[in-house]
């Protein structure tokens, strides 16, 4: 059990470790859903709720599985599983019921699968060494803080839409980079939160 | 498939048209996150090539018995089995690397450059070229991760330190005064927008001179 | 060294985690696509994944998907995608036992010739790029608000990168990547781009309201509203309004009568 508050874990994982521009966890999604802010949010909301269910679930196979078993050396996989099936099940809730949603995700939906934030998250869990309640609340920070960096990135570029931009940048994953440069400047780990 | 591809061409392809970085953009999680020096970086690229030269050889090994409604949590399977195997062998062998990496080893598992080469490669072709694929592939993540750590590590910290040697000092030899954001988070997306910049602004004096 | 009866526990240990994992989570995800279970029309999805997938909007509808359900489920004409052409229109009524029509393609075509050369510009607009905001902002850069501003908010609106500004101040249309979806002529503020088929050969280009007076202040190749056209025209194709002279393309011969009689030389003939 790691020596944090709950209110100094909900601060590492919004901000201060932000998992898009301070730890670049998810940067495929970040440079590739945020054309407008409708579809950015949407995904946002899908991966809070992966991550947090995800956090649930591979909280209680590691410690009672994969701990007293000593199979510590299956985390990757075990957790890869959980994740894998989990994107299944909520994909299969928002094709019914959101379609819109579903059509405008896209390919991005399976995509959370193996986006980086959602491994991540549950990896960091078991490093950290939180115990339930701070592992439940470090993933609902990391899904916060991907949204906040998410929505961020989607407003500057959906009304940057009509600003002069030089041709070698353009409009896709150069432009969204010179604006996560800036994001993550302010985002940066810079000091510490004093725990309560 | 054409039949005018041989060894060489398919492994410089790796380098250049579907280079990790500037050609496929993938794989940029890790392209930024570990390369704060060039020593991380030849670390990262290590592991990953092993585990892409794996999953590339038994997906393609596997390819036509794998029912296509569970491709992809098959492959993520084969590929975490490599990952853990890389993940033991470095905290046993290279602690000092695994440590500087942290989680980005087994974060090679949802590296989108493995699965990508998987699910665009090795699904259609057979053992020996997926291998060679592979190779290539790994070797152009290998250059990309060394030059932007290279980038980094020599305006973050003024120097290159390599397995314990100073290759390069630029503190003691110009008094170079280091800029330690580079090899922060903001470094990161600096060095890699400028680079993309750079790579885009050359595609299109390329196109507008040959149109 | 490695001994069997240390690694037979481990091993089976592992295995039956895995395993035990696995069947646990197939079992959940086989109830999960029972419950939340939708139905769809097998030809609505098959009919989807012959269109292009660009999601442009040039049928209509709201992206690929959209338009696959109004085709199969409420009659919209199998050459509805007009990014995937005759092409797609074919593949399409393959499946879905339809005879497809070829039509005659139709790109962008700019109805001014105001541009650098020919139209006075007031100003040296620097600012938010857009024909649409220099209009709102300053009623257009130039000296006639109907005509093209040339600052590129259709070529902004080209997905498909088909369009360039040219250094005359009008957009160059490159038929090769012209989808013909149609979101550059929704996106031009004054309506100067239309849709135009090769067989259409003769147009008008302007689309002034001005008085002749007005039009010859700021434009020298800008329609006057004098009806000489009007008057010539064996077919009657060519009326003028408002000013401004509009042909019917139906009943348009192509004679160039009224090309030649044109004072300001407005009328081309390609």
């Amino acid at each position: 059990m790691a020596d944090a508050s709950i209110f100094a874990v909900l601060m590492d994982g919004i901000f201060l470790k932000n998992f898009l521009v301070v730890q670049f966890l998810g940067l495929c999604s970040f440079v590739g859903v945020t054309k407008d802010v409708k579809s950015a949010s949407g995904m946002s909301g899908a991966v809070i709720f992966v991550i947090t269910m995800s956090a649930f679930v591979s909280y209680f196979l590691y410690t009672y599985i994969l701990l007293p078993l000593r199979l510590e050396y299956l985390t990757t996989i075990a957790f890869i599983i959980v994740i894998a099936a989990l994107v299944q099940l909520v994909e299969f809730i928002v094709r019914k019921f959101m379609p819109p949603l579903y059509r405008s995700l896209g390919i991005y939906l399976p995509l959370i699968s193996t986006n980086c934030a959602v491994l991540g998250a549950v990896l960091l869990n078991v490093m950290n060494e939180y115990d339930f309640i701070q592992s439940v609340t470090f993933g609902i920070a990391a899904g916060l803080g991907y949204t906040v960096a998410m929505l961020i990135m989607a407003s500057i570029r959906e009304r940057s839409n009509v600003l002069y931009v030089p041709k070698a940048v353009g409009r896709g994953v150069t432009y969204a980079f010179f604006i996560a440069l800036i994001m993550s400047m302010s985002f940066a780990n810079y000091f510490k939160v004093i725990p309560l | 498939m054409g039949d005018n591809r041989n060894v060489a061409s398919e492994f410089m392809r790796g380098i250049t048209k579907d280079n990790p970085t500037f050609g496929l953009v993938l794989g940029l999680c890790p392209t930024l996150a570990v390369t704060t020096s060039v020593e991380n970086g030849i670390g990262m690229a290590a592991g990953t090539i092993f585990v892409l030269v794996g999953s590339n050889l038994l997906v393609s090994v596997m390819r036509n018995e794998i029912p296509d409604s569970v491709r992809i949590p098959i492959e993520l399977i084969v590929i975490a089995t490599f990952v853990s195997i890389v993940d033991m062998v470095m905290e046993a062998f290279t602690p000092a690397i695994y440590a500087a990496l942290g989680v980005y080893i087994p974060l090679i598992v949802v590296n989108c450059i493995v699965i990508g080469r998987a699910e665009a490669y090795a699904l259609k072709n057979g053992v020996f070229y997926s291998l060679i694929d592979g190779l290539g592939v790994g070797t152009g993540f290998l250059l990309m991760l060394m030059l932007i750590g290279g980038i980094r590590e020599l305006l973050g910290t003024g120097g290159i330190k390599l397995f314990g040697i100073q290759l390069v000092d630029f503190v003691s030899m110009l008094g170079y005064n280091p800029i330690g954001m580079m090899t922060l988070s903001p470094g990161a997306f600096l060095t890699i927008a400028v680079l993309m910049a750079i790579v885009n602004y050359n595609r299109i004096l390329k196109a507008l001179r040959g149109a | 060294m490695i001994v069997a009866a240390d690694v037979m526990p481990v091993l089976i240990n592992t295995v039956s985690v895995l395993v035990g994992l696995c069947i646990a989570v197939g079992a959940m995800l086989v109830i999960a696509s029972k419950v939340f279970k939708v139905e769809t029309n097998p030809l609505v999805d098959e009919v989807a994944s012959l269109l292009p997938g660009a999601n442009c909007g040039g049928c209509g509808f709201a992206g690929c998907a959209a338009c696959a359900e109004a085709i199969v489920l409420k009659g919209a004409p199998i050459n509805s995608c007009p990014v995937g052409g005759f092409d797609v229109a074919k593949l399409i009524g393959a499946v879905l036992g339809q005879e497809a029509v070829e039509s005659e393609p139709a790109y962008p075509f700019v109805r001014c010739q105001g541009g650098n050369v020919n139209c006075t510009t007031l100003y040296d607009y620097e600012g938010v790029e857009g024909c649409k905001a220099a209009l709102m902002i300053c009623d257009s850069r130039k000296g006639c608000t109907y005509g093209c501003v040339g600052l590129g908010t259709c070529v902004r609106a080209c997905q498909f990168g088909a369009l360039s500004m040219g250094e005359n101040g009008f957009p160059v249309v490159n038929k090769a990547f012209c989808t013909g979806c149609g979101n550059c002529i929704a996106a031009c503020p004054n309506g100067v781009l239309t849709f135009a088929r090769d067989s259409e050969k003769v147009h008008v280009l302007c689309r002034s309201h001005d008085k002749g007076k007005d039009v010859k202040a700021v434009c020298e190749v800008g329609c006057i509203g004098c009806k000489k056209c009007e008057k010539e025209c064996p077919a009657g194709a060519i009326k003028v309004g408002e000013f401004l002279a509009e042909i019917d393309q139906e009943k348009c011969t192509a004679c160039g009568a009224c090309v030649a009689i044109c004072p300001q030389k407005a009328i081309e003939l390609r």
